[in-house]
């Protein structure tokens, strides 16, 4: 493993409002370059350590270093104009249209109008937006898409470092999912220092390189990669928060790619009376008799072991479902394979062979 | 309108005095309004806290507001009579009006003003300054654009109040559309009256139609 450089250091930080301790004592150091997320439950301090960084909230005592600097050593707007901050709602400003919200940072700084129009154009596709989005005003755009031009916005000041408050838990599930995996593949070319803060331990375990889990009170109960956490927790605490799925959510980690896949015109349907329907080479839910019943969860080929066995769980004929990107169909998993295949994994695991 | 084809000057004339008295109140007004509406409303706090003002601030709020109210309760007739007393100046002059109603118009627009800038969403000013705006710009570029369609609304129940009232003056010899209602009760002329009442209530229309559509322009945005 080589040797991580720390973006940002915090160093016996705290936060009291009156004799309420907010964060007690956080001593926590953020690699450059990778995901770390902030996890807890609510009033855990995780949203007051982030807006610490950028000193939207001025911390009581301590210190925080900014690559190396003390972030207390400039104005507190340079030291925001040099990092990009995405806010849960999206937070932007409904007088400017979509192209000018994304400039306000560069503009801020004194880049020219033309340079930070172009700039922004470029970034509206770097999120996955049209063109067309530019003369747009916030109030045109869906939640999803919105939240898209904020990732835009905070990436337009070029910074190393971007802080991202909740961005997701405002839309719904499915544009969460969308957004979740548009940033993933933002970072694997764009390589930016992020904190992200969130509630949810399954965004916590997808998006982050390192998962910081905060516990009431304001102090750190474990800090390391999403492996490490699930596979041992550090005190009750966490193994409480990390919870009921742990199970299920160590097998995010295990590919699903060496499930054996059966093939829909096999000889002898092995699936008994149920039948695929399949329209277009999509799946269109199971026949039995006369019924047709509505499908489960899919398995998109090359996913990861969690998918394919609740493929194979929410299966009304509990044969999974295996289609390839584009949603067509591509052959059926057998529960057992999958059990199978979680069981090598588990051996895997702790070295063992079978 | 025989009488008003024979007047026609006069009553031009006299449009021209009323909206000048009309508009130059509520010009200087606003741009005294705003500013203590502004100070009223005290530093906002950003962020999720929902408890935006001290105690201090509520006082201070609830002090600005109600003298305001207070100062709009005061006669406009006795404001007029007050003014030569109080400023040095001839009983008709203009002056006179453009103090007395300007007063008028800080007395309501004061209110209008911190409802306004009460619209503006607490987290649109929070990224404002979490993407480095400076308390003076973010005020300019942010706050007072975001406030100008709850301004407006309160800036035209103003300049139509206003247009009203400016024929008051009439009373006291200050020239403007009321010296018709005045001019025509002493001598008898039904037709000054009713043009007088029909030039005010166009004056009125046309200018709030033309504060709309500068609220309109300036507020595109919304519409959009």
């Amino acid at each position: 493993m080589s040797v991580l450089n720390n973006a940002i250091e915090f160093k016996s930080v705290f936060k009291t409002y009156g004799d309420n301790t907010v964060v007690d004592n956080l001593n926590l150091s953020i690699p450059e370059g990778k995901i770390t997320v902030f996890v807890g439950p609510s009033g855990c301090g995780k949203t007051t350590s982030l807006r610490m960084i950028n000193r939207m909230v001025e911390y009581t005592s301590g210190t925080i270093l900014v690559n190396g600097e003390d972030n207390t050593a400039r104005p507190a707007h340079e030291l925001r104009r040099s990092m990009g901050y995405v806010l849960q709602q999206a937070g932007l400003m409904p007088h400017r249209t979509i192209v000018d919200n994304i400039s306000t940072v560069p503009r801020l700084n004194g880049v020219s109008a033309r340079q930070a129009k172009s700039q922004a154009l470029e970034l509206l596709n770097t999120v996955g937006l049209d063109e067309s989005f530019a003369k747009r005003y916030p109030s045109q755009l869906s939640g999803g898409q919105a939240q898209r031009v904020g990732v835009a916005r905070a990436l337009a000041s070029e910074s190393s470092i971007l802080l991202m408050d909740e961005p997701f838990s405002a839309v719904d599930p499915v544009v969460r999912a969308d957004l979740q995996k548009e940033l993933l593949r933002l970072q694997s070319t764009l390589g930016r220092t992020i904190i992200f803060v969130t509630h949810d331990m399954d965004e916590a375990i997808l998006l982050g390189d390192y998962v910081a889990v905060f516990a009431r009170g304001g102090r750190i109960a474990q800090f390391g990669t999403p492996e490490e956490i699930l596979r041992e927790p550090a005190d009750d605490f966490v193994a409480s928060f990390v919870g009921r799925d742990r199970g299920m959510r160590r097998l995010t980690f295990a590919s699903g790619a060496d499930v054996p896949i059966h093939p829909l015109d096999a000889q002898q349907t092995p699936w008994q009376q149920w039948q695929l329907n399949v329209e277009d080479g999509r799946p269109a839910g199971w026949r039995i008799d006369d019924r047709v019943i509505p499908g489960g969860s899919l398995f998109v080929a090359g996913g990861t072991l969690r998918d394919a066995l609740d493929s194979v769980l929410s299966s009304p004929s509990g044969w999974g479902v295996v289609v390839n990107e584009q949603g067509q169909v591509l052959g059926l998993l057998k529960s057992d394979d999958v059990l199978e295949a979680t069981e090598r994994e588990r051996l895997n695991r702790y070295g063992v062979s079978a | 309108m025989n009488w008003l084809q024979s007047n026609l000057q006069h009553v031009g004339e006299l449009t021209a005095l009323h909206l000048l008295q009309s508009i130059i109140p509520v010009i200087i007004g606003t741009i005294i309004a705003v500013p203590i509406a502004r100070f009223a409303m005290g530093r906002r706090r950003d962020g999720r806290s929902t408890e935006r003002t001290t105690s201090a601030g509520k006082l201070r709020r609830g002090l600005v507001i109600n003298s305001a109210a207070l100062l709009y309760t005061i006669p406009s007739l006795a404001l007029f009579v007050l003014m030569p007393l109080v400023l040095g100046t001839s009983i008709t002059s203009l002056l006179n009006v453009y103090v007395a109603l300007t007063l008028y118009v800080i007395a309501m627009m004061v209110r209008s003003a911190v409802d306004a800038f009460d619209s503006v969403s607490p987290v649109t000013l929070e990224a404002a300054t979490a993407m480095g705006y400076r308390t003076t710009r973010r005020f300019w570029a942010v706050e007072l654009p975001l406030a100008v369609p709850v301004m407006i609304a309160g800036l035209r129940v103003a300049l139509v109040s206003n247009i009203s009232m400016v024929s008051v003056g009439a009373v006291i010899g200050i020239q403007s559309l009321g010296t018709l209602f005045t001019d025509g009760l002493r001598r008898d002329l039904p037709a000054e009256i009713i043009t007088g009442i029909v030039a005010t209530v166009l004056l009125a229309l046309v200018l709030d139609r033309l504060l709309a559509l500068l609220g309109s322009f300036l507020t595109r945005w919304r519409t959009a």
